[in-house]
């Protein structure tokens, strides 16, 4: 399993998936440059708003468009064959693939994650002298308050957890996307398939509130309701991206739930591809 | 007796049709064995239920009814396949990989690691004659090196039994000749090979024993020296002998009531003749 998911990894490396990384330094950089002209709160709240938005579309889409492609491909290259007629069970195999996907996200979130801290260490250096530069001659209390001001509006507590989210928005999709692979038949479907599945989970939410305003809430639309909400993930729950720009904190317990679904939707599409693949006629 | 390397017992296979309520038959109950040590060729026409049956084998395709074993092993279970090694036909391995690393991917499949491993991926360069190309990427190997890199890896974790699906497909004749000698080489060690080609001349030469599949249906099935003689007939080559000594025989024959049916010069085949042309 380790080699799979290792080779898997090596695959998309030299496929120069990394390069979905250069995209976001790019959006960080021209992002920074447009706001040297807002104040510096307002700077800070774009620039993670920016960011994490931007977190969010490419480990998604990374997610998404690496995963559909392993399945099918091995099966077309008769590759699978080969890796099958060794005692590797499809299980191990499924697993070995998700995994190297997987710590291609995790690989990929931390340099954004790294580079996103970067940027915002820059600009907070910059407005504390800014600052400073500004408020030379104010009292030394005041200063302080101001500087302290600028500290507050970068870095807060809630931005690990809210990129950990994303993260494991990215991991469900990956999950999501190698279900559906192993009853596609090609790279084209599994893309269309998930990404309507990605609307779906974002509009959801919304659609059910609008629903059960307009219809009441008798018993057959509950389930009906309940039953979609179980086959298609709520993602608009992994977005806590308005709380961590505005600088809100996001409670423990609404976290842990939200990672704790994103494991719980992982797994439970690992073992709907383990079934549909173990069944399946290669 | 010892342990069949494979033995598949009543095996039917079938296919549903999409969106139709019929299905096609791919095999039909299907008996077939092979000795540990034999080199068995299975041939038929393109949809004859060669592959199926290689896929039934290995525990890829599950049959509608019967069983496949391996050395005594359901395929189904994984266990089963700790004793094979399988070629796939036109197979394509990872194209970034280079010769090493693919081995070296398959070793670590079958548990294999350390020095271990190391020693075995220099072996098996060394026995497909790729230890030259070892550090480069598979993009850039030529279809009869990707074939013999596709052996290798099939060896990786020494099996007792080797399946190669069309093992020769789209090889040039010296490709095509090497993969014939590291066959012969594999039966010379013991091993057993199972392998399916649509060139009769290539089963001819390396099989022991042969099954001609027609429609998913078995049927010639037999060691190859008995499935091709010719009853009443006897073939005498020799060499050195002057034309006289070839008008004495043909009297001796017919004095006997025997018929000469034909007399010729002795002719090498066209791939020697082609072998020996480009030989460098």
């Amino acid at each position: 399993m380790a080699a799979i998911t290792a080779n898997t990894l090596t695959e998309l490396t030299r496929l120069k998936v990394f390069y979905v990384l250069l995209l976001f330094a790019l959006v960080l950089i021209g992002s920074s440059i447009f706001m040297a002209r807002l104040t510096f709160q307002q700077e800070f709240q774009v620039l993670k708003d920016i960011s994490l938005g931007a977190m969010s579309i490419f480990t998604s889409l990374l997610a998404i468009v690496a995963t559909a492609r392993m399945l099918p491909q091995d099966i077309e290259d008769r590759t699978v064959y080969t890796i099958l007629a060794k005692p590797v069970p499809r299980f191990e195999y499924l697993v070995g693939k998700l995994g190297g996907v997987l710590l291609l996200l995790t690989i990929t979130t931390l340099i954004m994650t790294a580079l996103f801290l970067a940027v915002l260490s820059f600009r907070e250096q910059a407005a504390l002298a800014e600052t400073t530069r500004q408020m030379a001659g104010l009292p030394q209390e005041q200063l302080t308050e101001a500087l302290r001001a600028v500290r507050a509006a970068t870095f807060n507590a809630d931005l690990i957890p809210g990129i950990s989210v994303l993260f494991l928005k990215a991991c469900l999709l990956a999950s999501l996307t190698l279900f559906i692979s192993t009853f596609a038949t090609t790279n084209i479907f599994t893309v269309v398939v998930t990404v309507f599945i990605y609307f779906i989970g974002h509009l959801q939410g919304t659609a059910r509130e609008f629903w059960l305003q307009e219809h009441g809430g008798s018993w057959i639309s509950r389930t009906f309701l309940a039953v979609v909400a179980l086959l298609f993930p709520d993602l608009q729950l992994f977005n806590l991206a308005d709380e961590v720009v505005t600088g809100a904190a996001i409670p423990l317990e609404i976290f842990l739930k939200t990672a704790a679904l994103g494991c719980f939707y992982t797994l439970i599409y690992l073992l709907l591809a383990t079934a549909v693949f173990n069944a399946r006629e290669l | 007796m010892s342990e069949p390397a494979v033995a598949v017992t009543g095996v039917t296979k079938t296919f549903p049709v999409p969106f139709k309520r019929q299905s096609v038959i791919a095999v039909r109950d299907l008996n077939l064995q092979v000795e540990a040590g034999q080199v068995y060729g299975l041939l038929g026409p393109n949809g004859s239920g060669k592959s199926t049956t290689l896929k039934i084998i290995l525990g890829l395709v599950s049959p509608t009814r019967g069983t496949a074993e391996i050395f005594g092993r359901e395929s189904k279970e994984v266990a089963s396949r700790e004793a094979v090694g399988f070629l796939p036909e036109s197979p394509y391995f990872y194209k970034y990989l280079t010769g090493a690393e693919t081995l070296r991917f398959y070793g670590k499949l079958c548990g294999l690691r350390g020095p271990k491993l190391v020693t075995r991926v220099d072996e098996l360069l060394e026995l497909v004659g790729l230890t030259n190309a070892r550090d480069r990427r598979l993009g850039g190997y030529s279809k009869g090196m990707l074939q013999r890199i596709g052996l290798a890896q099939a060896l990786v974790h020494e099996p007792r039994l080797v399946v190669l699906d069309e093992p020769t497909a789209g090889v040039d004749p010296v490709g095509s000749r090497e993969i014939r000698d590291l066959i012969l080489d594999l039966k010379r060690r013991g091993i057993t090979v199972l392998l399916s080609s649509h060139l009769l001349d290539q089963v001819q030469e390396v099989c022991d024993r042969v099954g001609i599949l027609a429609d998913g249906i078995l049927v010639r099935d037999g060691p190859v020296d008995e499935l091709l003689a010719v009853e009443n007939r006897t073939e005498v080559v020799f060499e050195n002998g002057s034309d006289e000594l070839g008008q004495q025989l043909e009297t001796l024959i017919r004095a006997a009531g025997g018929q000469l049916i034909e007399r010729r010069k002795s002719r090498k085949t066209l791939e020697r003749l082609f072998l020996d042309a480009t030989r460098k």
